[in-house]
């Protein structure tokens, strides 16, 4: 096998990245999941000014607020911005761990300095889980948050959230057809309707869920 | 009272948390975990995720009591401030 065809190197982030770049690049994915930077910038740059040394030491923008283990699965979760890795627990605090980003829906992040005020184990949390314009009229797209994977479907203006995991073989139902209404699983073809999960094979349903448009993002209720 | 701070040199938390004691004249151990190496690292880790069960910091015991974050709230309790 040629060179050409070992495994893919990740690349990691050039030297001479600096704290504007970072901007540049996080803001916009973590506005497609519902955060923004804190309006504390003082507070941001000394975050990002910790990632920056971080990044030199280590070659990625690690977090500042939490330890590399070594292990790459763990650590590839603590590469800032992180917030797909921690959606319901961020939503519960409404920023993430270190406070860089505030949900998009808090207007002072000053008050939310060091404040950690995490619901009980098992609370109900709303949590934004996607752009409305980042789904297209009968598009899927499969999100996760906590330990639960959804598949969400747009029907013209309505939005629906069903189990990910198809029950006949757990095929991945995002990747699947979306018609009308129906959604046919990628591996083997059996159809569910997103608005409740049901299919027409015998006690195959999967779960539905509620999902809730407020300000140009899908809401969806997940346990802490 | 024992306390003892996990905490890591990069972390804002952890620099607020540390303030806060040494404000208030508090006085308690400190590992700089990102500081170690090697065994002295792995060893620290393992009682972070121990005593926390993760690895986001400040991680702080007060005697048996476990406060996960710069929660100045449960840290004004704790020291009765
Ligand atoms: S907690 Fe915040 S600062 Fe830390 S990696 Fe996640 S998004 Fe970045
Ligand atoms: S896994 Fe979905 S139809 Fe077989």
């Amino acid at each position: 096998m040629s060179a050409d065809h070992a495994r893919p190197r990740r690349r990691l982030f050039a030297e001479g990245t600096t704290i504007e770049d970072l901007k540049t690049y996080m803001a916009p994915f973590a506005a497609t999941l519902g955060y923004k930077l804190n309006t504390e910038s003082e507070f941001v740059d000394e975050v990002l000014a910790s990632e920056l040394e971080i990044l030199a030491d280590t070659g990625d923008v690690y977090c500042p607020c939490r330890v590399r283990t070594g292990d790459p699965k763990e650590d590839a979760m603590i590469v800032c911005p992180c917030i797909p890795f921690h959606m319901v627990q961020f939503a519960a605090i409404r920023k993430c761990w270190c406070g860089l980003f505030i949900r998009y829906d808090v207007e002072d992040g000053g008050e939310l300095l060091g404040v950690i005020d995490e619901p009980e184990l098992g609370a109900q949390v709303e949590v934004p889980v996607c752009r409305v314009n980042d789904l297209a009229p009968g598009q899927t797209k499969h999100v996760k948050a906590g330990k639960t994977d959804y598949a969400l479907a747009r029907v013209g203006d309505e939005f629906y959230a069903i189990s990910n995991v198809c029950v006949h073989a757990f095929g991945p139902l995002a990747d699947g057809v979306l018609e009308g209404h129906e959604l046919a699983c990628p591996w083997h073809g059996w159809r569910y309707d997103v608005r409740d999960g049901t299919t027409n094979h015998p006690d195959a349903d999967v779960a539905a869920y509620p999902v809730t448009v407020r300000h140009g993002y899908l809401w969806l209720t997940c346990a802490l | 009272m024992t306390i003892r701070v996990y905490a890591l040199s990069t972390c804002p938390y952890c620099r607020m948390a540390r303030k806060y004691l040494d404000d208030n004249d508090v006085e308690y151990d400190v590992v700089e975990v990102d500081l170690l190496d090697g065994d002295e690292r792995a060893a620290a880790i393992a009682e972070v995720k121990d005593i926390s069960g993760g690895t986001s910091f400040p991680v702080m015991l007060f005697d048996d009591e476990i406060v996960v974050g710069f929660n100045k709230k449960r840290m004004m309790e704790l020291l009765s401030l």
